[in-house]
C-alpha cells in the first residue's frame, strides 16, 4: 500500500517544483451512485405550454381572489413578471401559504413543514404548484437537492402548466441535479430551460448560461468531480445513510485517489530533472509552430509531448476518447481526430 | 494525506453502520462522520482549485 502522504507530497512537488499538475486529467472520474434520486426523463418535446394568464386568473377567482387582487396581479405581472406576481396573488388569497413563504424567506426551519401542510391541504393544482415550488426551494437551500428533486418530480407530474412558476421549476430542477451532483442530467436540463423559456427572467437565464459553463468545466475535472461526490456522501451520512451503497461510493473515492496518485507520480517522473516551470499543458496549441512575434521574452521550455501523456493512459481511457470521437464528432472532424489519435499512438510506441 | 483521511472516514462509516444495526447510533454519530467526510471534501476542493489556478496560470503563459 502506498504511503498516505504520497498524494500530498506529489501535489506539493507539482506546485513547488513546477510539475504543473493538470486539473484536466484524462479519464472519466468518479461520481457517487448511492441513493440517487429518481429523475424525470428530459422530454424531447417541450412539455410546457405558454403561461395562460386568463385561465390562471379564473382559477384564482375560483380560489377566492377578489377582483381587486386579480387586477393587481395583472398589473404586477407586467412590471415584475407573472411568476412573482402570481405568487403574491396566492399569498394574499391564502394566509397560511403567505405565512409559510415568509418563513421560507426568513430561513426558518418550520418553513418546510408549513409548506408541506399547505400542500397536503391544497386541492387546487395552482396552489399545489406554488407550494411545491417553494418547498423544493427550501430543500435546495438546505443543501438537500435530492429531496428538492422529489418535490419537483411531483410538480412536473401533477402541476405542469398550472401556474406561472413552470420556468422557475424547470431551472431549479436542473440546479438540484447539478447540486447532487448529476452533471450529465443537469446540463441538458439547463439547456432545455433556456430553449423552452425564452421569456424567463434575465437573472435566471444568465445563471443558466453560467451554470452550463461551470458544469462542463467541472465535468472535465476529475478532482472537482471527486470533491462533488464527497459532498453528496457528506449529505448521505448526515441523513443516516451509512449502508453498503454509501460505503461503496467511499471505496471508489479511495480507488480514484489511487489512480490520481499514479497519474501525479507519472507526471512527476516525466518532469524530474527538468527545469522549474516545465510541464504539460491542458491547453495545447493546435500545432507545434512557435507563435509569431518577439521571441526574446522568456525562456524556451521543453514540454512533454501529447504522446507522452497518451501513452501512460489506461486502454479503457483511450478507448473512451476514441469512442467519443467516433460517436460525437461530425464527419469532417471525426476523421481528423481519429488520425490525430492514431498518430499519437504510433508516436508512443517509438 | 487525503487518501489516509478518506480511509479513516470509510472506517468510521462502517463503525456507525454497525452501531446503527444494533440501534446504538445517534444522530450525533452520523453528524460526526458526516463532518469528517465534509473536511475531506473541502481539502479535495481546495486542492482542485489550487491546481486549477496553477493550470490557468500556465495557460496564460
Amino acid at each position: 500500500m502506498r504511503s498516505p502522504s504520497v498524494l500530498a507530497a506529489l501535489v506539493t512537488a507539482a506546485l513547488v517544483a513546477g510539475a504543473r499538475a493538470q486539473v484536466q486529467l484524462p479519464g472519466d472520474g468518479v461520481l457517487p451512485e448511492a441513493h440517487m434520486p429518481k429523475v424525470t426523463p428530459v422530454q424531447v418535446q417541450n412539455p410546457f405550454k405558454p403561461f395562460d394568464q386568463v385561465k390562471y386568473q379564473q382559477a384564482a377567482r375560483a380560489l377566492g381572489a377578489t377582483e381587486l387582487q386579480v387586477k393587481t396581479f395583472a398589473e404586477e405581472a407586467e412590471e415584475i413578471g407573472a411568476a412573482r406576481a402570481g405568487d403574491d396573488l396566492l399569498r394574499k388569497v391564502f394566509p397560511k401559504f403567505d405565512e409559510a413563504v415568509l418563513a421560507a424567506e426568513d430561513g426558518e426551519p418550520k418553513a418546510a413543514l408549513l409548506l408541506a401542510k399547505v400542500l397536503v391541504d391544497a386541492e387546487s393544482p395552482v396552489l399545489q404548484a406554488h407550494a411545491r415550488y417553494h418547498l423544493a426551494r427550501v430543500f435546495l437551500d438546505s443543501d438537500d437537492p435530492e429531496r428538492a428533486i422529489e418535490v419537483l418530480n411531483e410538480y412536473l407530474t401533477h402541476n405542469l402548466n398550472a401556474s406561472p412558476l413552470d420556468g422557475e421549476a424547470a431551472y431549479f430542477y436542473a440546479q438540484s441535479l447539478a447540486e447532487v451532483p448529476m452533471l450529465d442530467a443537469a446540463i441538458p436540463r439547463f439547456r432545455a430551460f433556456l430553449a423552452w423559456f425564452p421569456d424567463a427572467s434575465e437573472r435566471l437565464r444568465s445563471a443558466a448560461h453560467q451554470r452550463i459553463l461551470e458544469l462542463e468545466r467541472q465535468r472535465e475535472s476529475r478532482l472537482h468531480m471527486l470533491a462533488d461526490g464527497m459532498k453528496k456522501t457528506t449529505r448521505d451520512l448526515r441523513k443516516q445513510k451509512t449502508d453498503k451503497p454509501v460505503q461503496l461510493d467511499q471505496e471508489t473515492y479511495i480507488e480514484e485517489l489511487d489512480t490520481l496518485i499514479e497519474m501525479f507520480e507519472e507526471m512527476e517522473n516525466q518532469s524530474s530533472g527538468a527545469p522549474s516551470g516545465n510541464g504539460p499543458s491542458s491547453n495545447p496549441a493546435a500545432n507545434s509552430a512557435l507563435p509569431e512575434g518577439d521571441g526574446s521574452a522568456g525562456e524556451l521550455k521543453k514540454r512533454p509531448s501529447l504522446a507522452d501523456r497518451w501513452g501512460p493512459m489506461r486502454d479503457s481511457e483511450r478507448k473512451k476518447i476514441m469512442a467519443d470521437v467516433q460517436n460525437t464528432m461530425p464527419p469532417q472532424y471525426r476523421k481528423m481526430l481519429e488520425e490525430y489519435y492514431k498518430k499519437l499512438g504510433k508516436a508512443d510506441r517509438k | 494525506m487525503l487518501k489516509f483521511l478518506q480511509e479513516r472516514v470509510n472506517k468510521k462509516t462502517k463503525q456507525v453502520e454497525a452501531l446503527g444495526a444494533e440501534d446504538g447510533a445517534k444522530q450525533q454519530d452520523y453528524d460526526q462522520v458526516s463532518k469528517k467526510q465534509a473536511r475531506v471534501k473541502e481539502l479535495m476542493r481546495r486542492l482542485a482549485e489550487k491546481l486549477g489556478k496553477e493550470d490557468e496560470g500556465e495557460g496564460d503563459n
